[in-house]
């Protein structure tokens, strides 16, 4: 399979600044991060769990690059909008359909950057009691981050630009762009005018 | 704890307080305000300049400034923080910074708070401020 090139996109072009990281280079790295998990985790039974919706892309490459047997599982929580007023109001919108008491569970997400979210699903993870719990993330934002997290896997460490694409959204959008890029001052204005 | 069905503080800066609701969402522990830390005593030992860093997190013994302003008048706050760290090597201090604070507004999809921040969303591939923020 060949993904689309940036001149591909058209009218998404011009709200595209750059590529930051081209689609072979993402690529190659989850290739990478697959052979590290599958000898970590070889005769473990591991269980990746990912936290929807900006890892799908992530982890249906992530998966097919493990060569060994996984099982996986999806979580979705609220995000904050400003509107809760309750302290610990994380809602929970779709939970693990599987147990994860005694397991080996490697919680696959798109992004770190404060940790503060990643905090507290790890802390509610930790209740059910898994055998094992790490964490691999495809992008890592280490200048951001206001809680540490030992991060057992990471692609890619970013700084503080803002980023799109290969499951990273901005305002829902583009995160379908096989590679990741910067958004241009055009795309983010054109957004603020929505 | 600080919480919202407790007493809330008085805010200097709104931004301070969207932030103080973005931990209380994800039910962080925080004080604001809790220390203030001296940085400059005049010849009869009287302290003269001191730094109340905005947020404590305590499981974390984070200490958090955080600024809006653009860099250049940014510079004071910066100052203060090296200052802090060499008074109080011991103590963890993150400060913030407002290209930051856009981006978690932003995150969070708080467009009104982020363009309450001074300042344009251009930005550049190496981190160095885009064509719009030359003046940073």
């Amino acid at each position: 399979m060949s993904f689309a090139t940036l001149q591909e996109f058209g009218d998404l072009g011009p709200e595209i600044k750059e590529v930051l990281i081209p689609t072979q280079a993402l690529q190659q790295r989850v290739v990478e991060l697959g052979r590290a998990i599958s000898q970590d985790y070889a005769g473990k039974d591991p269980l990746l769990v990912g936290l929807l919706k900006g890892v799908v892309i992530f982890m249906a490459d992530l998966v097919r690059a493990i060569t060994i047997p996984v099982e996986l599982d999806f979580l979705a929580v609220s995000k904050y909008s400003g509107q809760q007023s309750r302290t610990g109001s994380v809602r929970l919108e779709k939970d693990l359909s599987t147990s994860i008491t005694g397991r080996e569970v490697l919680f696959v997400v798109d992004m770190v950057d404060t940790g503060l979210s990643l905090n507290y699903l790890l802390r509610s993870l930790r209740t059910r009691q898994p055998a094992s719990l790490e964490v691999c993330a495809m992008f890592n934002k280490p200048a951001h981050r206001l809680i540490e997290l030992p991060l057992k896997y990471t692609g890619f460490d970013l700084d503080d630009r803002i980023v799109a694409g290969y499951g990273l959204a901005y305002q829902e959008k583009y995160r379908n762009l096989p590679f990741l890029a910067l958004l241009s001052a055009q795309a983010l204005h054109n957004h603020k005018a929505d | 704890m600080n919480s919202p069905e407790q007493r809330r503080p008085q805010f200097v800066h709104p931004a301070e307080e969207v932030f103080a609701k973005i931990l209380d969402f994800y039910d962080l522990e925080w004080q604001y305000e809790p220390h203030t830390f001296p940085l400059e005593w005049d010849e009869q030992g009287q302290v003269v300049e001191a730094f109340a860093p905005d947020f404590y997190l305590p499981d974390q013994d984070l200490y958090i400034e955080l600024t809006t302003l653009r860099p250049k008048l940014a510079n004071f706050k910066n100052r203060r923080i090296r200052r802090m760290q060499e008074l109080y090597p011991e103590v963890h201090i993150k400060l913030i910074k407002r290209r930051e604070m856009r981006e978690l507004m932003v995150k969070y999809g708080l467009y009104e708070n982020a363009e309450q921040i001074q300042g344009t969303a251009a930005q550049s591939r190496n981190g160095a401020p885009g064509p719009s923020e030359e003046d940073e």
